[in-house]
């Protein structure tokens, strides 16, 4: 186990180098400058900032220093918002996005779990139909779309939820809501399909002979291995979901990390597209070995320490 | 295995409980809400008078020499003041300065600091403090974006390029309270030049004391109308009345709350549920709200515009660029295309600068780009004749990707079609691109914008002197550097404005660029709301602001 580990993260660490040197190269080979406006900036001043931040200086050094400051986990000062470094940044943002990701994760994993089992059980039944009739809607609809949606009704026209920003509990219902439901829908459908099958297996069967009530049959028999499918899933979704969504975040003025991804790309700003870039691999990596360690937990056929020994 | 069995276990349980206190939170959430909102309603019963504007998004920084944009300086103005500030009639006036004299020659000017001006901690405002904020400007170390604005003072390019030291420029702290500026030109609107915040002084102890003073509220010291309470960066900032401010008396009042929200859909419904007093009108919803009883518009100096690449074919020939210049159709762009009341441009310079003798620049140089299809015809067949062409050489429309550059790219599309019988292929590229191909001339027409700095004709038309940064255009001529160049010596007000007119005459005959549209601020502000004042060139100004 321990040996495995410690292979994996090795490779970890040359895949972030990878990911670092690809964000690199594709960076510098972007057209455009942190500095260009619409106002054309002089040259002199142009010079001025460029040496400032070491964008004077040759790739392979600007590559090296680059390197130097994931290796410190200090990505410098931003170019866009001077007086702010990158940490700074991802350390204000990434809670706020955590905050928000982690409340819908739970409600997504728990409301698309019993809509999954609820749809399994009454299979064929109203209830079937109607919970996947609703995973469906929420898989089809855009949670920009939703978000919209959800503001002008619930926050303009009823006014029972405040409409945007980040300063009450209050103020995470719409957002946890939209954000939700596209998840919660996947996990439903999953949940229901495995779920299906499982409930058909001999295992199950011998369960309900031995007279076990449905109730523990589902619950301790047969949910754990419906969950499989859920659980690989898990890693993309809690990375992608915790570590910030630009366009909700956009939309409800969160002050989370999402919008820090693109707009740093947009604006060129290097230090911070980097910052963002390693902060987000090195957490996708991490929840996609998470995953990994799980399947080892709740399948025991998938055995860990013996393919690692190998 | 068992073992990481029981604390997997034991993760997800917690996991799961903290998953049920959030979901405890999420059920009180209304409660929580209710009492907020009785917080802000106390607020109010108690007489405090809360003005919620939107900043749109963080301000790039406070520091009066870098935050050069708008969501910096629309709020930092109304933190500090510089010598002189914009009134209700959009003119200078004093303001740190108690007055001024102004020598024979208008280069040297003396300033006489208000005794009372004091920033918020307390210290007196004194002329080191502006001797220090402008030596960083111009500074070649401080990286300043907008130190192109102190080339005014003497010596300023050449400290700022890297070849003068701070010791020539002409800035002089004569006493305490006296100031002393050599300017390298009589510059007739230099008291203009001085409301806009890159010239704003800096607090000199507390800078050197802490560089950073102005990224936080905690440490920030301002020396304008309100001082920063609060600043949650990325979220929200809460500012409230300096009292320390020297007119603190005018100053109705007591906060102003500024959100971020960078979504103008977003923001339209948080005015709409009176979380915000002021809001921009969505693009989509401009046909429906534009003339409501709610609607302020104020004009801005600036102007939309198309650049010509001089140097590509067919742009080369002087006749061709007049014939797509007048083929466009400036009125139909402005009222069915841009919308939100915007003006057609006819000329280059926008209305609303006041010449020596009471006019206005636009009216005295009369329209100088018009809409003539047939006249346009007979440009492109003299210029193809000219030019020896049996077909005109494709060409090629670019603009920065955005919803109304398309639409108006695409409306000239059409224009040139119908007027020229001409197929102009469309290219959008994303800004930065679009800026950096720009710079490098790799366009043939392309969408341009500016917005005026400080109200002077000569702010827009020196940008086309040969080798400007904001030329662009490959544009190159000799007489017109001249005019510049004898408009900025020119000391008679008079002569000076007849020069600019010139200009902007020969840029119209020559036409590197075609104008398309000026600019204007539109917004909604809630009944009760008053004084909130947006100058034509400048920055937001609340000091008159109040809410019933």
């Amino acid at each position: 186990m321990l040996r495995y580990i410690l292979k994996r993260l090795l490779i970890m660490i040359v895949t972030i180098w990878i990911i670092v040197t690809l964000t690199f190269v594709l960076m510098i080979s972007i057209p455009g400058s942190p500095f260009n406006s619409e106002r054309g900036t002089n040259e002199n001043v142009q010079a001025n900032l460029e040496a400032h931040y070491n964008l004077d200086k040759p790739y392979h050094i600007q590559y090296l220093l680059y390197l130097k400051s994931i290796a410190t986990f200090d990505f410098g000062p931003s170019i866009k918002q001077p007086g702010q470094t990158v940490n700074d940044l991802l350390g204000r943002g990434f809670p706020v996005s955590l905050e928000l990701g982690l409340v819908t994760i739970i409600v997504a994993v728990i409301s698309g779990i019993i809509l999954g089992i609820l749809a399994a059980l009454k299979h064929n039944g109203i209830l079937d139909y109607a919970a996947m009739s609703f995973a469906v809607l929420g898989i089809s609809i855009p949670n920009f779309v939703l978000a919209t949606l959800l503001i002008q009704e619930l926050a303009v026209n009823w006014q029972i939820f405040p409409p945007a920003t980040w300063s009450s509990p209050a103020h995470m219902v719409l957002p946890v809501i939209a954000l939700a439901t596209g998840p919660m829908a996947i996990i439903a459908r999953l949940t229901r399909s495995t779920m299906l099958e499982v409930l058909t297996q001999d295992y199950i069967k011998m369960a309900r002979a031995k007279g076990l009530s449905p109730w523990k049959i589902v619950v301790k028999h047969a949910l754990r291995n419906a969950l499989m499918p859920v659980i690989t899933i898990m890693g993309t979704l809690l990375a992608s979901i915790l570590t910030g969504t630009f366009v909700i975040e956009k939309i409800f003025a969160i002050p989370g990390m999402g919008k820090y991804f693109v707009e740093s790309i947009n604006q060129r700003d290097y230090p911070v597209i980097m910052g963002t870039t390693v902060f987000y691999s090195t957490f996708l990596i991490f929840m996609l070995f998470l995953v990994d360690i799980a399947y080892g937990i709740l399948d025991p056929r998938i055995k860990i320490n013996k393919k690692g020994g190998e | 295995m068992k073992k990481w069995l029981v604390i997997l276990m034991s993760l997800l349980t917690m996991m799961v409980l903290a998953a049920c206190t959030a979901n405890e939170d999420a059920g009180k959430e209304k409660d929580d809400s209710g009492s907020d909102d009785g917080a802000e309603a106390a607020e109010e019963d108690s007489g405090e008078k809360v003005l919620y504007l939107n900043n749109s998004k963080e301000p790039t920084s406070f520091d009066p020499a870098i935050g050069f944009d708008a969501q910096s300086w629309n709020s930092l103005n109304n933190l500090m003041e510089g010598l002189t500030r914009l009134g209700e009639d959009h003119t200078p006036e004093a303001a740190i300065a108690e007055d001024w004299d102004v020598s024979e020659d208008g280069k040297t000017y003396t300033f006489h600091l208000r005794e009372n001006a004091n920033w918020s901690n307390g210290d007196p405002v004194t002329s080191d403090d502006f001797v220090y904020a402008w030596e960083r400007l111009l500074d070649p170390e401080t990286g300043s974006a907008a130190a192109f604005l102190g080339y005014f003072i003497e010596g300023g390019e050449d400290f700022n390029s890297g070849e003068g030291s701070a010791d020539d420029l002409g800035l002089t702290a004569v006493d305490d309270k006296t100031f002393e500026v050599q300017l390298e030109n009589p510059t007739g609107y230099f008291l203009h030049v001085l409301t806009n915040p890159a010239f704003f002084p800096v607090n000199k102890a507390v800078a050197e004391d802490n560089p950073d003073w102005h990224t936080e509220a905690d440490s920030f010291v301002s020396n304008g109308p309100f001082a920063l309470e609060t600043w949650k960066h990325d979220d929200e900032m809460m500012m409230v009345k300096n009292e320390e401010y020297w007119d603190a008396d005018t100053v109705k009042l007591d906060k102003v709350h500024w959100a971020m929200v960078d979504n103008e859909n977003t923001e339209y419904q948080m005015y709409q549920s009176d979380e915000l007093d002021a809001s921009d009108i969505p693009a989509d919803l401009s046909d429906e709200l534009i003339d409501g009883d709610d609607v302020a518009m104020e004009e801005q100096g600036g102007l939309e515009f198309y650049r010509f690449n001089v140097n590509e074919e067919p742009f080369t020939n002087k006749k061709i660029r007049k014939a797509f210049a007048l083929a466009a159709n400036r009125e139909e762009i402005a009222q069915y295309v841009v919308k939100n009341g915007v003006e057609p441009a006819f000329g280059f310079v926008s209305p609303g600068f006041t010449s020596p003798d009471d006019g206005d620049f636009r009216d005295a140089n009369g329209d100088l780009v018009t809409f003539e299809p047939d006249e346009a015809k007979k440009l492109l067949a003299e210029g193809m004749e000219e030019e020896g062409y049996d077909e005109l050489p494709p060409v090629t429309l670019s603009y920065s990707t955005d919803d109304t550059n398309k639409a108006i790219a695409e409306s000239l599309q059409n224009m040139f079609s119908d007027a020229l019988d001409v197929d102009v292929t469309l290219e959008n590229k994303e800004w930065n691109v679009f800026q950096e191909e720009q710079k490098e001339l790799k366009h043939q027409l392309s969408r341009s914008s500016f917005l005026f700095d400080y109200a002077d004709p000569i702010n827009f038309l020196e940008s086309f002197i040969t080798d400007s940064s904001m030329n662009r255009t490959g544009w190159s001529n000799e007489a017109y550097d001249q005019l510049i160049k004898d408009a900025k010596a020119e000391k008679d007000e008079g002569k000076r404005w007849d020069l600019m007119y010139e200009a902007e005459a020969l840029l119209a005959e020559e036409m590197p660029l075609f104008p398309i549209r000026y600019y204007n601020q539109v917004e909604v502000i809630k009944d009760g709301v008053t004084g909130i004042l947006r100058h034509p060139v400048g920055y937001l100004e609340l000091k008159h602001a109040d809410v019933e």
